[in-house]
């Protein structure tokens, strides 16, 4: 039996008082212990920014990188054994800016792991910059007259992909972030969740208070997950209400199923062959 | 008599100028001869100017000769373009009405084919007419080709039998120059291109995930790559992006499986973050850069050895890397498997340096290419840990290398962090982890240095020495021979194991000659920079060409003879 605690480390913690990041962390820990995830068995890949810095405050197997490369590092992890469980800590900079190419080809390519998009709408790391998910508008130190370019919609996006897990939490409701994470994992194929998450830092508009307001969950609204074009229009809502949960669910073969070569097996397990070489380079 | 000729075939892209080309050097081998052939094309898919130039010869060749024999012009203008390059008593073969005049052949090769079966064969009819110029046996084109269509159809064997037999016996009586006696051998080694030899090697290394974004000239090794993955334990991705590509490898290898990645400068230049993170996190990757000229998109389909000074600082600050740079098909092989080994056992990345001329050109390896019956793995697991749940990725110790773990794979928790950590792979701002672990990466080099091997040297105790790397083997090797033909006293060194550094091994060849000069194919002598920053020597003059061609052996001749 894993426990929560299994996951506890002494190295300390680096966000600030009050973050986001501390009900996701702990959601992400109910959700493994449910699931009888050890931490042993559990790879965490991580890009750069705060939210990237989650795999360093539990325990875990990790690889923090690079801004915007978890993906493809997460792709290629998975390329050489697909029997991994691969959680990725992201940011909306991370994810949805510096690594956007990455955001859509790993969907297109339906790799079978799950994105946490801690997304608090603004820059934390380098201080309060805007973010891709920031709305056109925001005055910061960068942008003093305003956010000119309009707001990524990652659900939209990931849903126009293909997407066949899309599902957005609130890190103010960790009872239901925790369910969402573990029919992440459990979900095979690729599975976004982004995260609604205040910053107390930079984001003086998007607060806890302001989310509790107005997030509301579409299974108690009795939403169909398996209508993409439902999920689609329930994307495009944000104002007074936001909706939360599942918006769309479906399987369809992941990348490493639809390779051939590794039907046998993860392609790390496999034997060296090198007569099978030599006949190659004889015959020439 | 020595045999050595040289056939240029020239049209536009889209002509078929390779399905000629592929034909003579299969013939040329089969009957035991040796080949360099070289592919000189546009940025372009139909149109331009390309060529195929293949220099057949009885004694090994490893360098193109300018001088062309026989030009098989496919159009107008590429006759007009390379008739200058034709020796006095050359021949042009092109497809024109109006019959044979001074050193023009008329080959109807359209309607010859017509004739055979269908436009289609036109090639085929250009092969038979080549060979029959040069005097070969038409059995071992009728071989070929019933190795080629035999399974296809028999329509199309017949079609290109005939083809064969028409070109031939079109030309049977015409006097050429290059005609010689054919004495059919066995042949004296393997058909190989640089991009075959690299791919090969890296299956021979192990390597079970590759992920490119195409680029010329690297996309070769990865196609040939994609091909096998029937075959072997092999995934071939072809990624968003160069950024993609290099961060899957490292992904792949983080897991633990052996993993490399191709580009040229160009993508390089995007692969240079993840080189960092590959030798921040230990992770081991070998990357290819086949060169080409730059900077930014530069000649697309050219050759280049302009990079040196690049891979050997890409990425910011400092850190362990080994650079190895293949001169031919067979070092290409051998250096590629080794870089795997190498990457490994250090954890580092290694990035091999190849060339246009190199990946595209084709030569006979007469040394048989062996893949290593065994793999030496430098992984470590549970079983061999005192306590698995202490295990830190990054502990200190002399050699600087860490026994590596791998994710999942047992208790001990594997962490690997781009930030800089502390010995458990959590990130850390301490000074003393800083220092530590700057300390810890730098103190792989001299077991590093160690695996260098030394240059090879051709004709030792010369007074004067051609030194060189890469695709410039073959022709430096063989115009320190011409020069040796004129009473000079040369010989010619050629580097493969370029970082880090072989000071001594290089200090000690480069005293025992009264001056040296390196060939390169930049424009500021990199090697020769780099030879004096490490050795104190400086070169006594420079032949440099970077105009996008590779060498020609009398043209490094001429170059050294300007100092003399």
């Amino acid at each position: 039996m894993v426990t929560v605690q299994d996951f506890d480390c002494t190295y300390e913690n680096k966000w600030c008082p009050g973050c986001g990041n501390f009900g996701i962390l702990s959601s992400m820990k109910e959700a493994f212990a449910a699931l009888d995830l050890p931490p042993e068995k559990l790879l965490l890949i991580s890009g750069i920014g705060q939210a990237a810095k989650t795999p360093h405050f539990l325990r875990c197997n990790l690889l923090h990188s690079l801004h915007g490369r978890a993906l493809p590092i997460a792709t290629g992890a998975k390329m050489a054994n697909h029997d991994l469980t691969i959680v990725v800590n992201s940011g909306d900079g991370d994810c949805y800016g510096e690594g956007g190419n990455h955001f859509m080809n790993a969907i297109r390519r339906n790799v079978d792991l799950t994105l946490l998009v801690h997304n608090n709408k603004v820059y934390g790391l380098t201080k309060g910059q805007a973010s891709p998910t920031s709305d056109p508008g925001t005055v910061t130190k960068a942008q003093p007259h305003g956010v000119i370019a309009e707001s990524f919609n990652p659900l939209a996006v990931a849903l126009s992909l293909g997407a066949g897990f899309v599902a957005r939490g609130f890190s103010g409701d960790g009872e239901q972030l925790t369910r969402l994470i573990q029919a992440g994992i459990r979900h095979k194929g690729f599975a976004l969740i982004d995260i609604a998450q205040p910053c107390v830092s930079f984001n003086r508009v998007n607060t806890h208070a302001w989310y509790k307001k107005r997030v509301y969950d579409l299974e108690t609204e009795n939403h169909q997950t398996d209508d993409l074009q439902k999920a689609l229009a329930l994307s495009f809502q944000w104002g007074d209400r936001i909706p939360t949960g599942i918006f769309f669910r479906k399987e369809t073969p992941t990348f490493t199923e639809r390779l051939g070569i590794i039907q046998d097996g993860p392609i790390i397990s496999r034997t060296h062959d090198p007569q099978k070489l030599q006949d190659l380079l004889s015959a020439r | 008599m020595a045999v050595d000729i040289t056939i240029k075939i020239a049209g536009e892209a889209g002509q078929g100028i390779q399905t000629v080309g592929d034909f003579l050097s299969l013939v040329c081998h089969k009957a035991g001869l040796y080949l360099m052939a070289i592919n000189d094309f546009e940025s372009r898919i139909r149109g331009g100017y390309s060529f195929f130039q293949i220099r057949v010869s009885d004694r090994p060749v490893f360098a193109p000769c300018p001088k062309v024999n026989l030009l098989v012009a496919l159009n107008q203008k590429s006759c007009d373009a390379y008739e200058h390059e034709l020796t006095g008593d050359g021949l042009i073969m092109i497809d024109i009405p109006d019959g044979n005049s001074g050193n023009r052949i008329a080959l109807p090769m359209k309607a010859l084919a017509e004739k055979a079966g269908g436009k289609i064969s036109a090639n085929t009819v250009a092969a038979g007419a080549c060979l029959g110029l040069m005097g070969a046996p038409i059995g071992i084109l009728e071989e070929i080709l019933k190795d080629q269509f035999g399974e296809k159809s028999e329509d199309v064997l017949a079609m290109n039998l005939s083809a064969a037999k028409l070109g031939f016996e079109h030309v049977g009586d015409i006097r050429f120059s290059g005609k010689f006696e054919w004495k059919p051998e066995t042949p004296k080694g393997i058909l190989m291109d640089g991009s075959k030899a690299i791919a090969l090697g890296a299956l021979a290394g192990d390597c079970r995930v590759t992920a490119f974004y195409p680029m010329s000239p690297a996309t070769g090794i990865m196609t040939y790559l994609a091909s096998l993955t029937d075959d072997f334990p092999l995934v071939v991705e072809q990624a968003e992006d160069e950024i993609a590509a290099v961060n899957m490898v490292i992904g792949a290898s983080f897991a633990g499986v052996r993993a490399m990645t191709a580009t040229s400068g160009g993508g390089f230049c995007l692969m240079t973050e993840g080189i960092g993170l590959a030798a921040i996190t230990e992770t081991p990757i070998v990357v290819v850069n086949a060169q080409r000229p730059g900077p930014a998109t530069g000649l697309p389909t050219r050759t280049a050895q302009g990079d040196l000074m690049f891979v050997i600082n890409a990425a910011q600050d400092e850190f362990p890397r080994f650079v190895l740079a293949p001169g031919t098909p067979a070092e290409a092989f051998e250096i590629t498997a080794r870089a795997f080994h190498l990457a490994e056992k250090y954890q580092v990345p290694v990035i091999i340096l190849a060339d246009q001329t190199l990946c595209d050109s084709i030569c006979i390896s007469e040394k048989s290419l062996k893949a290593p019956q065994t793999i030496e793995r430098f992984i470590t697991d549970d079983s061999r840990m005192e306590s698995p749940s202490e295990y830190n990725r990054y502990a200190v110790n002399p050699s600087g290398i860490s026994p590596r773990a791998l994710p999942c794979n047992g208790k001990a928790l594997v962490l690997a962090s781009g930030n800089e950590h502390e010995e458990d792979g959590h990130i850390s701002e301490a000074i003393s982890d800083r220092i530590l672990m700057v300390d810890k990466r730098k103190a792989k080099l001299p077991a590093m240095l160690s695996e260098m091997g030394s240059p090879e040297i051709d004709h030792e105790k010369s007074e004067i020495l051609l030194v060189g790397w890469g695709s410039g083997k073959g022709p430096i090797q063989e115009a320190a021979g011409l020069l040796r033909k004129e009473g000079l006293s040369v010989g010619s060194v050629h580097m493969t194991d370029l970082w880090p550094f072989p000071a001594d091994a290089v200090t000690r060849i480069l005293e025992t000659c009264k001056r040296f000069f390196v060939v390169e194919g930049n424009s500021t002598a990199q090697l020769g920079r780099l030879i004096r920053e490490q050795t104190g020597m400086a070169h006594h003059g420079a032949v440099l060409k970077y105009d996008g061609r590779p060498f020609f052996p009398d043209e490094i001749a001429e170059g050294v003879r300007k100092y003399l």
